[in-house]
């Protein structure tokens, strides 16, 4: 290995090391919070409800649970990872070392790529399991829960550079990714919503995801997948370069 | 003339509230000297080792470590300098072993030699028996080791150490400045920010006071002594920075 890979892989290493130390909090509460979902809107819910767009209800529901759980665990992973390095002031050993911008940046990233990743797999196996949930389109579904999961893990990173107490993190967490997740239509159909709600809900980016996700799972979707797809590359790759530049500037890292 | 190991050239840094922490500061740092900055608190040494290591950005001047341009070429730069912060920034998350292995990862060392250099670090810095604690259970002198060790992990030519005793017992002291010396023999070049004048006095071989972001006075201890006509660096030190009246050179003798 070269330098730039083993200092890579060590910075990476890092961010996985940390959850992986915590691993009630980071991998075990998330997985029991979706299965208490699944409980609940599945197995109590689904008795009454069935189907939707002829899809049984539980397996309706999963993909958005799956995307829902791949998201905010990338988000909480890296907002905290990095707001709790400045606070220690530990970001610095990784600051002061020879490492870009680039290396920095993806190593914080992939961190709660990761964490999502593991959620995200653990939940989906249990599901094939338990309820047979299937997978109709792996060529969507891949690329959609990568680009959901990078996506996220960009905005946590963001979050945690900008934070400067924890407040900044759970308001971020708590009064706008958890409203947008959830009446991004994870539980429900856009369709079954009264107006104007159902046109609100096409505002909502994050209903564009769980389609892609649900599309790739279950093989039905509400929206245009190539032009969702299209947006959340583009959206992506603009967030990712907004973080780059923000670690070129050592905005908020560097004094 | 040899290569210098720290070049600094009209080194200006502004912060964003407007406080000019650096007004143009130059300095020369030769390599394998051992070189002592002091000056009072907010004279402006944690910047000048910010802006040297890469955690502070500079807004004017220059600075090159071993000829490397340290915001230009900072890969090199930095890889040349070891940094033992003033306040312990210890990753709560790891051991005091992993807090050296990830450390020299940052720095690409293999894994094989970096086993080995841990061994050896955590052995000179009477750490071995704590190498699987977490870092944050550590007391402060045992910090402070770990910080020094960590700063040493990646071999580098160039050892900051910013008020490397400050809150340590005396033993430990003493252990700090054998070891700072035996390096410095050894080849690794230091500069040393310190408040304590003795210890200024017996380590360093030359010494620059900071003041107010700029560079007061310069050379060594007696040098500076004689060119303030008084008798030691501490009252060389009270001269630059304004307080005379508080030289111990004039207390008078009272008599119980």
């Amino acid at each position: 290995m070269s330098a730039a890979q083993i200092r890579f892989a060590t910075l990476w290493r890092r961010e996985v090391n940390r959850f992986m130390k915590i691993k009630k909090q980071t991998l075990g509460a998330p997985l029991l919070e979706t299965f208490l979902y699944i409980m609940v809107f599945g197995a109590a819910l689904g008795s009454r409800i069935k189907h939707l767009h002829g899809i049984d209800y539980i397996l309706f529901v999963i993909p958005g649970l799956i995307m829902m759980a791949f998201s905010t665990n990338a988000f909480a992973n890296n907002s905290s990872s990095i707001l709790q390095q400045k606070f220690q002031g530990a970001i610095q050993d990784q600051l002061s070392s020879p490492a870009s911008p680039m290396e920095l940046l993806l190593a914080f990233s992939l961190g709660g790529f990761m964490r999502g990743l593991m959620v995200a797999v653990i939940t989906f196996c249990i599901s094939v399991i338990l309820v047979g949930l299937p997978v109709d389109h792996v060529l969507v579904l891949i690329p959609s829960l990568a680009l959901v999961g990078f996506f996220f893990s960009q905005l946590g990173v963001l979050t945690g550079v900008r934070a400067e107490q924890f407040d900044d993190v759970s308001f971020v967490q708590t009064f706008v990714l958890q409203p947008l997740i959830f009446l991004g239509g994870v539980f429900y159909s856009a369709a079954l919503l009264p107006q104007p709600f159902e046109t609100l809900t096409r505002f909502n980016p994050i209903y564009y995801m769980i389609n892609l996700v649900r599309y790739g799972f279950v093989g039905f979707s509400e929206v245009s997948i190539a032009l969702s797809l299209l947006a959340l590359t583009a959206a992506t790759g603009a967030l990712f370069l907004v973080n780059l530049r923000l670690f070129s500037q050592g905005y908020k890292l560097r004094a | 003339m040899a290569e210098l190991a720290l070049d600094i050239g009209e080194l200006a840094k502004r912060y964003p509230t407007g406080v000019e922490a650096l007004r143009g500061v130059s300095l020369q740092i030769k390599q394998g000297e051992l070189f002592g900055l002091l000056g009072p608190n907010g004279a402006g040494k944690s910047t000048l080792i910010h802006c040297t290591t890469g955690l502070a950005q500079p807004t004017g001047g220059s600075i090159h470590v071993f000829g490397h341009d340290a915001t230009g070429n900072y890969g090199e730069a930095r890889q040349a300098v070891g940094l033992a912060p003033q306040e312990p920034n210890l990753d709560w998350f790891l051991t005091v072993a992993e807090t050296l292995d990830y450390h020299a990862g940052y720095f690409g060392m293999p894994k094989r030699e970096r086993r080995e250099r841990t061994e050896e670090l955590l052995e000179t810095f009477s750490l071995t028996e704590k190498r699987d604690e977490r870092t944050r259970t550590l007391s402060g002198g045992m910090k402070r080791r770990l910080i020094l060790a960590r700063a040493m992990m990646h071999r580098p030519r160039l050892l900051i150490l910013d008020e490397p005793t400050a809150g340590v017992d005396v033993e430990l002291r003493l252990e700090l400045w054998h070891y700072v010396q035996r390096i410095n023999q050894e080849g690794t070049t230091i500069l040393l920010t310190t408040h304590y004048l003795e210890e200024a006095e017996q380590l360093c071989d030359r010494i620059a006071f900071i003041n107010g972001g700029e560079i007061v006075g310069e050379g060594t201890s007696s040098e500076l002594s004689e060119r303030y006509g008084v008798a030691s660096l501490e009252d060389a030190y009270l001269a630059l920075v304004g307080r005379k009246e508080l030289s111990r050179s004039h207390a008078e003798v009272v008599t119980p």
